[in-house]
């Protein structure tokens, strides 16, 4: 009783996991095991506010399948800002091959033209 | 998955790896960890599903966009701050208004009473015992409920008659008056 005592300003910096998360909003975890999440609660305004909203959802099953799309989402968004970087850095490169025939073709030419003076 | 293939790199790992290379990979493992909880923010904040999921669409394009700009050591508090300003900007109407982000963020302070401390522990307990009997009547009953019976926030809001979001409130605010006495 004295630890639970001198432990109450102590600042519960657990993270919990998104399963457990889930459970406690579907009202699936013992007493105990709420008190525990819902110490994280009262130190953590992140978790706090985030709990709040999620008890909006009318439907916590679909909350599963919301993260899942979202995620999905990110993981495009991420994909396309890779290919527009590659793209790009490709659309870069024709300029390089372009110089680079232009001096080939300026070295031909001017080996030709001493070629030609050389041999009259 | 990727989630549990990387599993075991923390938050500050994934960060480190992303400012050292910029790659966005980085940005693919860490931000589906908050997705969950930026979705409850979102809907605290923006009271809509709809609203709450683009919401959160935004605030993951907003990081991929602008987190090379910071340096974030504490990304979860930075990421939570980035969602209730999105937010708050949303509600107000004004995409374009300026919202200073502190991301310098430091968490809060662990108090927790050091038994090696010069105070005697029961010293320590008594000016404890003081300090709750001087909360008001209803901060005292959730504290003792909860804290010293562990009891869950249904319970409490059971056995005292008050709202959840009262039960809430009234551990905040006691826990905060005790912190103030206590380093008083």
């Amino acid at each position: 009783m004295s630890d639970d005592l001198l432990n109450i300003l102590s600042n519960s910096n657990k993270d919990i996991d998104n399963q457990k998360l889930m459970d406690y909003l579907s009202d699936k975890l013992s007493a105990e095991e709420k008190h525990e999440v819902e110490k994280t609660l009262v130190d953590s305004e992140l978790m706090n506010d985030a709990v709040e909203g999620l008890e909006k959802f009318k439907d916590k099953i679909e909350l599963n399948s919301f993260v899942e799309q979202l995620n999905n989402n990110l993981k495009k968004q991420i994909e396309n800002k890779k290919t527009k970087k590659q793209k790009r850095q490709l659309k870069e490169m024709p300029w390089l091959y372009f110089s680079v025939i232009l001096i080939i073709l300026i070295i031909l030419i001017g080996f030709f033209v001493i070629w030609k003076h050389l041999n009259p | 998955m990727q989630s549990k293939k990387y599993s075991h790199i923390d938050d500050a790992e994934l960060l480190h790896n992303f400012y050292n290379d910029h790659d966005n990979k980085w940005l693919g493992i860490l931000l589906p960890r908050y997705t969950l909880l930026l979705l409850g923010v979102c809907m605290k904040y923006l009271k809509n599903e709809e609203n709450a999921k683009d919401c959160v669409q935004q605030i993951f394009l907003k990081v991929i966009n602008e987190l090379h700009k910071y340096k974030v050591e504490y990304f979860k508090s930075w990421i939570y701050m980035i969602a209730k300003n999105h937010c708050l900007m949303q509600l107000r109407g004004n995409k374009n208004s300026l919202v200073e982000i502190n991301e310098q963020i430091i968490p809060a302070e662990d108090i927790t009473v050091n038994k090696n401390d010069l105070i005697e522990k029961d010293e320590l307990l008594n000016k404890m015992q003081e300090a709750i009997m001087r909360l008001n009547a209803e901060q005292q009953q959730c504290v003792t409920l909860f804290y010293l019976q562990k009891k869950s926030y249904s319970e409490v809001s059971a056995l005292t008659g008050l709202s959840m979001l009262q039960v809430k409130s009234h551990l905040q605010n006691g826990k905060r008056n005790l912190k103030l006495m206590m380093s008083s």
